[in-house]
């Protein structure tokens, strides 16, 4: 049962890294390098916004709306100011904007939290026993839960509302879709938002789980590899790329060497780029082939 | 006094020069002759900051040959470096090979670690390339830290390494360091820029203009991106190992991927696609911590700031590769264009000619 628990919550996690990835990619063909700095300082202000009034016992609530004002400043700050100016350029510009980002988002972590590892800890009741000695903290079960509502929400979005039709146009071609009154700018930057909110969430997940800090960052390039794994651009690859990562990241600790762990996302990134870059639901003609 | 004279060409061999107007020869002998001199006239600490410079600037002409003529992004430099550091490593404390051996046999790893980890990019390019560079960057270090944890003495001190000699010198202490490094930088840009002007510079830039019309001009993508992958990965493979050598002590904690973006953003700062950028770049971002940790001294009670000043140092870095790609995508470089035409038409007013000198 234990194993089932982790597996799930890390898939959680990544399969949030994940579509936040994928939905900027499908947005404006950028891949964000800075997915894991998002997340974990999406984690810290979490925390942070959560301890501010109440001496010591965190509120879960002022942390929510802590991290839904961060998502949406911060998203909408990375469009407005970096990313709407990118397009046209050479591709490298995107990619080398999100690594500035990804910098100085660490050097955040370093400067206001001073670096310090931190465990976020809700403090809603003790956990469930499950059989076989496993334990679910009740906040574990928000956060599967949350995830799985982000998810369906995520699905109604983009079927069902015009918002989201216009967001799959613009995705598909937005140049025409501007030109067929769509507000690129609205979409594109609701697509951000989207991306670090989601990052949050999995920021948090993170942090209740292990602990935040500046090393964990390299669990964006975990979610890059679950997002490359199921396709680039496909949001149902998201999920099932984050099991296959989580899923393997767990048996190699339990089972070969937990130094192994670390370096296995790259290891997974290398087999597939080498065998199927497109990835397990991705388009093939997606792919920047030279 | 205006002059035609730095556009006008009348033969070919005139358009390849190196430096077209008189005043850069007479500059360049300027700056040579400083460098020559600088050591009489300044401090230990401050010719190993230039040290640290001139390494800094091998590896980026590396990059820069690699991303700002060929137009592959690579973000996996760190890991070139990191195998020029680990071969020096090897080679000196298992086999105790001199140093007149083991910067060559460095330079032959790079290569073929460079060919390896060059052959995605006859499949991918952009973003793909990106992320498979840096799929090889954490496949090298994970291969380095294995290493490490086997033969270092304690994990976290790292292994060390003797001062160089060749012969009867022995190279340390910073002012011969800093006459070795000036005499090396000095025949590897002269190289880099032979090699930009002739044919396979000349391929490289078709490559990254168009690599479609490039194939179709007859250029062998194949080869040419290969080359310089390996350029790239030689030059880094030369650099790690001299910094091995220069600073005693082999670590991989050094090798992160934060060092491939340092090295990024030196080529960015200085500009892409320009060699004196990436001189430019390279002293620019290797002295912006240095630069920061002085300014901080200025603040009242500046001990209280250790961990921020770090972390201003690391944000630095991330705040200039932004603000260079939005509002001076061309670098320092073509900040350094804009003032010498504007001295060329002086006192006249024209708008720079769009013909960017690579």
């Amino acid at each position: 049962m234990e194993f089932v628990a982790t597996v799930v919550i890390l898939t959680c996690t990544y399969a949030l890294l994940a579509a936040g990835i994928v939905i900027l990619y499908k947005a404006g063909r950028v891949v964000n390098f800075a997915h894991g700095e998002i997340a974990i300082v999406g984690g810290y202000v979490f925390y942070s916004s959560g301890m501010m009034f109440s001496g010591g016992e965190m509120s879960p609530w002022l942390a929510v709306l802590g991290a839904i004002v961060f998502s949406v400043i911060m998203g909408a700050f990375i469009y407005a100011t970096m990313m709407r100016r990118v397009v046209g350029e050479p591709f490298y510009v995107a990619i080398l904007v999100t690594v500035g980002i990804a910098i100085v988002l660490k050097s955040a972590i370093i400067v206001i939290w001073r670096a310090q590892h931190l465990t976020i800890d809700v403090g809603i009741a003790p956990a469930i026993r499950l059989a076989g000695g496993a334990t679910l903290s009740y906040m574990d079960v928000a956060s599967v839960a949350l995830t799985i509502a982000f998810f369906i929400a995520l699905y109604l979005f983009f079927t069902f509302t015009r918002l989201g039709v216009q967001f799959r146009g613009t995705a598909e071609n937005p140049l025409l879709a501007s030109q067929r009154g769509v507000n690129v700018n609205l979409v594109l930057s609701l697509a951000w938002i989207i991306a670090v909110l989601a990052a949050t969430l999995s920021g948090v997940l993170y942090g209740g789980r292990a602990f935040l800090s500046t090393e964990s960052v390299t669990i964006g390039l975990a979610g890059l590899t679950a997002a490359l794994v199921g396709g680039l651009d496909s949001l149902r690859g998201a999920v099932i790329g984050a099991f296959v990562v989580a899923l393997a990241q767990y048996l190699t600790v339990r089972l070969i060497d937990p130094v192994l762990s670390e370096a296995l996302p790259f290891l997974i990134l290398l087999v597939v780029m080498s065998i199927r870059p497109w990835g397990l639901f991705g388009t093939v003609e997606e792919l920047d082939r030279v | 006094m205006a002059r035609a004279g730095t556009n006008l060409r009348t033969s070919y061999l005139e358009s390849n020069e190196v430096l077209r107007r008189p005043y850069q020869k007479v500059l360049v002998g300027l700056i040579l002759v400083a460098a020559v001199l600088l050591p009489g006239g300044s401090s230990d600490y401050f010719l190993h900051l230039i040290n640290l410079c001139l390494l800094a600037c091998i590896g980026a002409l590396g990059l820069m040959m690699l991303t700002g003529f060929c137009g592959q992004i690579s973000l996996g430099h760190a890991a070139f470096l990191a195998i020029g550091a680990f071969t020096t490593v090897i080679l000196t404390v298992h086999l105790k090979l001199p140093f007149i051996v083991v910067v060559p046999a460095a330079a032959v790893t790079g290569a073929m670690i460079g060919f390896l980890v060059g052959l995605p990019s006859l499949r991918f390019r952009g973003v793909y390339l990106a992320i498979s560079t840096l799929a090889m960057h954490y496949a090298i270090i994970f291969v380095a830290t294995t290493y490490q944890a086997k033969f270092s003495a304690s994990a976290s001190a790292g292994i060390t390494i003797p001062d160089p000699t060749i012969g009867p010198l022995k190279i340390s202490g910073a002012p011969t360091w800093y006459y070795f490094l000036l005499v090396l930088l000095t025949f590897i840009t002269i190289g880099c820029v032979n090699l930009v002007r002739t044919r396979p510079g000349r391929a490289w830039m078709a490559i990254r203009d168009r690599d479609i019309a490039a194939e179709a001009l007859g250029i062998n993508l194949t080869r040419y991106k290969l080359l310089a992958f390996m350029l790239s990965a030689t030059l880094a493979s030369v650099s790690g190992s001299l910094m091995a050598y220069y600073s005693n002590v082999v670590t991989v904690e050094a090798y992160t991927l934060d060092l491939a973006v340092i090295y990024v953003a030196m080529i960015i700062v200085g500009g892409m696609g320009s060699i004196l950028g990436g001189l430019m770049g390279a002293f620019f971002i290797t002295l912006l911590p240095y630069g920061i940790e002085h300014l901080f001294e200025f603040l009242p009670r500046a001990w209280r700031f250790g961990s921020t000043v770090f972390g201003v140092q690391v944000g630095a870095v991330g705040v200039c590769i932004i603000l260079f790609l939005l509002l001076e995508p061309k670098g320092l470089a073509e900040i350094w264009r804009r003032t010498e035409t504007y001295f060329d038409r002086w006192p006249f007013r024209y708008r720079p000619l769009d013909t960017t000198r690579r």
